[in-house]
């Protein structure tokens, strides 16, 4: 069942500087109890992406639609989405220090979440709700920590509260942005495993922002990889990891240093991404891309199926075979390249020689 | 064991602590952060000791210990054969040509008011060595070198990208030409495909210039990508120093056993086949740590002795009763534990027979 269905997603910000497009034109589907995980690197647009879902990006210009439930969320009044936000859809975020309040304790904070949605719920019944969801979480000890305040928990800890909080309306979906990234290794490792038994057991639908490659490997069932404000490849995760077709997926995996080749020298990705507000013509890659050719510079692509059964999808030029991070489809690949960059030469020859042509031609003539 | 020449850096028994204050009028000491307690490691020319831990393990103290920025509370910092702890201000000045640093945040390490040439020449200005066109020259050269256009002398920091502001905190570590260079997470700030470029760059340096590196990161596979030694820090203390291959490979102190289960690795097959060692509760606090073993509360195979006695640094198989000094760097497997994992056993079952219900 397909829980949450975003179809071509338009977002910009009109600033003094330009127009920066931050999403452009962006669709995706959730299915009920699956996870996911949408990856890219500063500014690709996938923070912009999910916020606007949930009315948190005041003065942007949105276009498109979000159907969540059937209901469109980019179309509700404040006061409807503040019912769903919340209840419906969970968000957690990525520095739980700044998304508690510090002079409340953390209990009122998860019963105050309860009561503003359902008012019929006692102040009893909430706190004690709140105790319930602190012990689900893995806190210990969660009837005296329910009476501390956010300053007395650890990075990890709070961040057990933040989801505490979120699942506390029992959320058909959660939206976790980076909810990872500011913990240490072992801490993530807790968190993440929390996040997936917690899913298992309740069957909610998981959205995971990241730029880490790994905790996507880890959780997700479907993975997005975004640049510069779309998708460059969606697929379920075993596609994008081990026969990636767009390029930029391509290179972000490997600029990973990875165990098999340890000291040997990374291949990154050249150059920058793009800014936002100056856009490359063509396909916004081209200019990091190494095996850019004519058409890349001309249109941009639009996402396309390129594996057999179709859920693999990516927006490249290149032809649908060329997928795979193996010797043969590296050769494939340059050969495609070398055969495209040879046409477009040899289109660019004829048509000299055609002048050149016309030009002896007439010289003939004169003479 | 490494001959002395080839040493760049010798620690010996280094302790740091940092003095807990409080009272209004009367400032008084009410505890010591252990912040390094009793590390001793070397530096080899031309290679990289790697160091991880997590929040508050006290390798960026133990880096600024090294770096001569911070007083040792005891022990000694050898840096080409001279004790630098004891050194005043102005005899530690000619040495401070010879270390530098690049930091983790590429947006506060640099003065945005001031223009990349004036950054990047600031170590020629401060000590007298290079002026007007000469210095002008020397910067554009090593702008080139770190793949900076030289053309963007006169621009601020806040017209360049990240990877390329973490170029220009390269260029100024390396303009009086530094034998050691201490990187304090260099590349954690930076997206994945630029990080691979500064990863790079780093690398080419080191060949070209001999470079010495001490590389502290949080990211596993990126401290294992650049380093040849490796010590893994926790609280303080040292768990586990080895050769790269080694410490990854075999791992002894359950904590790096944890570690390496917990770095998520970008590959689904590898992430499902993996036993997750998930360690319960967080790392204690520095200001009192735990008797015995500072690991025994959160690991999976401690036992009455780990909550008692302090495990020493210690090669495979010497017993704890010998009087020696365990030196991390070297080429040998050291682990501080009573009972060290054994290749091929199963820690992530023992981890979940511990965690609380």
């Amino acid at each position: 069942m397909t829980l949450l269905e975003v179809k071509d997603l338009h977002v910009s910000f009109p600033t003094a500087d330009g127009v920066v497009r931050a999403v452009r034109g962006v669709s995706f589907e959730v299915e009920a109890g699956r996870t996911l995980g949408i990856v890219g690197e500063s500014g690709s647009g996938k923070t912009v992406l999910t916020q606007t879902l949930l009315g948190l990006t005041p003065g942007a210009e949105v276009s498109g639609n979000a159907l969540f439930e059937g209901i469109d969320l980019l179309e509700l009044s404040d006061e409807k989405l503040r019912h769903i936000r919340g209840a419906r859809i969970a968000v957690i975020f990525q520095d739980p220090l700044t998304s508690l309040h510090p002079l409340y304790r953390v209990g009122w904070q998860i019963a105050e979440m309860i009561r503003a949605h359902d008012k019929s719920v006692s102040k009893k019944q909430a706190s004690e709700r709140a105790v319930e969801l602190l012990g689900r979480v893995g806190i210990p000890r969660p009837e005296t920590r329910v009476n501390d305040y956010p300053h007395q928990f650890s990075g990890g800890m709070r961040q057990r509260v933040m989801i505490a909080m979120a699942l506390s309306l029992e959320p058909k979906l959660i939206i976790a942005d980076e909810p990872t990234t500011a913990l240490d290794a072992t801490v993530q490792a807790q968190i993440l495993d929390l996040l997936l038994r917690l899913q298992q057991d309740s069957g909610t639908a998981l959205i995971m922002i990241t730029h880490d490659l790994g905790v996507v490997a880890d959780i997700a069932d479907d993975v997005m990889v975004m640049y510069a404000g779309r998708a460059a490849e969606k697929a379920p995760k075993r596609d994008v990891f081990y026969s990636p077709h767009h390029p930029y997926t391509k290179g972000l995996l490997e600029s990973i240093p990875s165990s098999s080749a340890a000291g040997a020298r990374l291949r990154p990705i050249p150059g920058t991404p793009p800014s936002l507000i100056n856009l490359p013509a063509g396909c916004k890659f081209n200019p990091r891309c190494s095996y850019v050719f004519d058409r890349c510079l001309k249109e941009e692509p639009v996402l396309v199926p390129v594996g057999e059964t179709g859920y693999h999808k990516s927006a490249c030029w290149l032809p649908t075979q060329a997928a795979g991070l193996s010797a043969e489809a590296e050769v494939l690949r340059e050969e495609i390249v070398q055969a495209q960059r040879g046409e477009a030469a040899a289109e660019v020859a004829a048509a000299a020689v055609a002048e050149l042509g016309l030009s002896t031609s007439d010289e003939g003539s004169v003479a | 064991m490494a001959d002395d020449d080839d040493v760049l850096v010798r620690v010996e028994n280094l302790v740091k602590y940092f003095p807990v204050k409080a009272g209004g009028f009367i400032r008084h000491t009410v505890g010591q952060v252990h912040a390094v307690d009793d590390v001793s490691l070397i530096i080899e020319r031309g290679k990289t000791l790697g160091l991880v831990g997590e929040t508050g393990s006290g390798k960026s103290t133990l880096a600024r210990c090294v770096a001569g920025l911070i007083p040792v509370t005891s022990g000694q910092v050898i840096f080409d054969g001279r004790d630098i702890t004891k050194l005043s201000r102005g005899a530690m000045r000619p040495l401070r040509r010879e270390v530098q640093m690049i930091f983790q945040d590429p947006y506060s390490s640099l003065n945005p008011r001031r223009r990349v040439g004036s950054i990047i020449g600031e170590p020629f200005a401060v000590h007298g060595i290079a002026t007007g066109t000469e210095r002008k020259r020397r910067v554009q050269e090593l702008m080139e070198r770190v793949g900076l256009n030289p053309e963007h002398y006169n621009r601020f920091p806040a017209e360049f990208s990240g990877g390329q502001r973490q170029r220009i905190g390269v260029a100024r570590a390396l303009a009086l030409r530094p034998k050691l260079i201490i990187c304090d997470e260099p590349v954690s700030a930076l997206d994945v495909s630029i990080q691979a470029q500064v990863l790079n760059l780093l690398a080419d340096l080191q060949t070209e210039y001999g470079l010495s590196y001490l590389f502290i990161a949080h990211d596993l596979e990126v401290v294992r990508h650049v380093s040849d030694k490796v010590a893994v820090m926790y609280l303080g203390r040292v768990g586990e120093a080895a050769p790269k291959e080694q410490l990854y490979e075999t791992p002894r102190h359950p904590y790096t056993v944890a570690l390496l289960s917990a770095a998520p690795a970008a590959d689904p097959d590898t992430a499902a086949a993996r036993q997750r060692v998930i360690l319960t509760g967080d790392v204690p606090s520095p200001i009192d740590p735990p008797p015995g073993c500072r690991f025994h509360r959160r690991c999976p195979k401690a036992q009455p002795l780990c909550a008692t006695d302090e495990p020493k640094l210690l090669p495979e198989g010497v017993s704890a009763v010998a009087e020696i000094t365990a030196v991390v760097g070297q080429d040998i497997h050291l682990t501080a534990c009573h009972f060290p994992v054994a290749v091929g056993e199963n820690l992530a079952t023992a981890a979940r027979a511990r965690e609380p219900a």
